[in-house]
């Protein structure tokens, strides 16, 4: 073989590796999303009562999207209210805990009982309290996204540059300046994967909460559905409910992309 | 009730050279207990570049933090051109240059020269503040940094970067720089040229640079005095005055003197101090 034939051939392997594990992302899940759903048809088919089939899901959705999209409008709008008021309170704390660490040993101990508390047994409380309304489905998202967004806020605060921090003590920036032009933008890939976790939690903390209490939601769609035994109405709903969820996680990756264009 | 002190009216050379006097540091206590300066006597006058040498852990970074004010002294007096270390600190008369650029990657390299500027904006009212802030453009034509004024830190190289450490430093006018190992992650080649880009602009502007390093080499490039530190506790061994002409250019190095330098340098690092290979 001449040099230049063997110099053609590695290229070409090299183009061989890098595109074989790109083909082998795109077709390993989509198998395994395949592999699923012929488990999945083959428990409808022999365990009736256990899962739905797929068609009659999909059927199901086609008969009425707008029914779907109303409740799902109601859970997603309570979802993103807590998780704008969860996180908000979340990163607040984690700069008032990294500014006076006295508050730390004040706020985490209750922080993390909080996130123990299950939200199914704080939701009638807070029915009986704020009444049957969006309130107490919008405290439980709140609650439910705001302990991933202090835990990464306090790690992303204090993951920062230790000689980045020297120049800064050098030229006596005030804590405020140190907050504003260091802390917090090198905390930015922290608060986003805070962020990913806290907006997940959220759907997850008003559904639930939507069991109770209400006939309106993603929640309250599949107590219905649970009532008269209607699985496709259930099926539907988990699934809307988890894309809706993935959705959000996209729309928080797409934020950190434009935000962060230095790395 | 301790008796007052009598007042002492500064030497008349207070303010024209850095006074350090029995300086003594030690972190922890007990068993963790480590006396990192054991009084440390040092004057540099104004406008000269010195260098603090010796093997790790001989308290060089202790020595320029608390010149910096970014540490706590345990005793002794420290005074920069008549002002002490926090009193200097809080009106930006002092540039320090870290071991890594610490550059922020979300600036430009043009902000990021400029950082001096926007914080701290009190200091530019204060008396105290000595420091005449330069040109931005300027200092980075100098350090050759012109054409990515407007890049982000990740589009340069380490030795780019470092070069906009030191861009930072200068564009902030400070009348002392302290500099604690900014080459030391580079590679040898890289080195070699950005000592003489270092030197070729502090011929410019002619700052009081306080620079710390493990190489003899660069030490007596770079040098008016070479400060030579030996460990446990911290002390300084002696101080070796470089009387080589300036400017020191490209062939600097190749001299017998020079090379005479190093040797003496390295000689006196070796009578107070028994290597630890
Ligand atoms: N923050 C610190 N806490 C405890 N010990 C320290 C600290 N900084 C430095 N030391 C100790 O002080 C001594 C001098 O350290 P340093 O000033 O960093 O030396 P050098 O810069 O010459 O390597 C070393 O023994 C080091 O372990
Ligand atoms: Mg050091």
């Amino acid at each position: 073989m001449t040099g230049r034939s063997m110099r053609e051939e590695a290229a070409r392997a090299a183009r061989n590796r890098a595109a074989a594990p790109r083909a082998a992302r795109l077709i390993a899940p989509l198998l395994v999303f395949l592999l699923l759903a012929a488990g999945w048809q083959w428990v409808a088919f022999n365990l009736k009562s256990i899962l739905p089939s797929l068609q009659s899901v999909g059927l199901e959705l086609l008969a009425r999207p707008g029914f779907y999209l109303g409740h799902l409008w109601v859970t997603l709008s309570a979802a993103l209210s807590g998780f704008a008021i969860g996180s908000a309170i979340g990163i607040l704390l984690a700069i008032l805990i990294v500014h006076f660490s006295v508050l730390r040993a004040a706020i985490l101990p209750v922080a993390l009982m909080l996130n123990v508390t299950p939200v199914v047994a704080i939701s009638p409380a807070l029915i009986v309290a704020f009444g049957f309304n969006a309130v107490p489905h919008i405290i439980v998202a709140a609650i439910s996204a705001f302990l991933p967004m202090l835990i990464n806020a306090l790690t992303g605060l204090r993951a920062i540059d230790r000689d980045a921090q020297d120049v800064f003590r050098s030229l006596s920036a005030s804590k405020m300046e140190t907050l504003w032009h260091l802390r917090l933008p090198s905390s930015l890939p922290h608060l986003f994967a805070g962020a990913r976790l806290a907006i997940a939690a959220a759907m997850v903390g008003s559904i639930v909460s939507e069991f109770m209490g209400t006939s309106k939601g993603i929640g309250a769609t599949i107590i219905m559905a649970t009532a008269y035994l209607n699985l496709p109405q259930m099926w539907v709903s988990i699934f809307v409910s988890a894309v809706t969820s993935l959705l959000l996680i996209g729309l928080v990756d797409l934020a950190e992309r434009a935000l962060i264009r230095w790395s | 009730m301790p008796s007052p002190l009598p007042y002492q009216a500064p030497a008349a050379d207070a303010r024209d050279s850095i006074a350090v006097k029995g300086l003594a540091k030690v972190y922890g206590a007990g068993a963790d207990r480590v006396e990192a300066l054991g009084g440390i006597d040092l004057t540099i006058p104004r406008g000269a570049f010195v260098t603090l040498f010796g093997p790790s852990g001989c308290g060089k970074s202790t020595l320029l933090r608390i010149l910096a004010g970014l540490e706590e002294k345990s005793a002794g007096a420290v005074t920069l051109f008549g002002q002490t270390p926090e009193t200097a600190a809080r009106a930006k008369n002092i540039a320090w240059v870290p071991q890594s650029s610490a550059l922020l990657p979300w600036l430009t390299i043009r902000d990021n020269v400029l950082l001096s500027r926007r914080l701290n904006r009190r200091a530019d009212r204060d008396p105290a503040c000595v420091s005449r802030p330069e040109d931005a453009d300027q200092v980075l034509r100098e350090l050759g940094l012109a054409e990515f004024a407007h890049h982000r830190p990740a589009a340069l190289s380490g030795g780019m970067r470092q070069r906009a450490a030191i861009a930072r430093g200068f564009v902030q006018g400070a009348p002392l720089m302290l500099m604690d190992e900014p080459f030391s992650a580079l590679d040898e080649l890289t080195r070699d040229a950005l000592r003489l880009r270092l030197l070729e602009v502090w011929e410019r502007h002619r700052k009081t640079v306080v620079f710390v390093t493990h190489s003899a080499a660069e030490a007596v490039l770079l040098s008016d005095r070479v400060v030579v530190m030996t460990p446990r506790p911290g002390r300084i061994e002696a101080v070796i005055d470089i009387d080589l002409p300036r400017p020191r250019g490209r062939d600097a190095a190749d001299s017998p003197a020079f090379d005479a330098r190093v040797r003496a340098v390295k000689d006196t690092l070796r009578r107070g101090w028994e290597g630890e290979e």
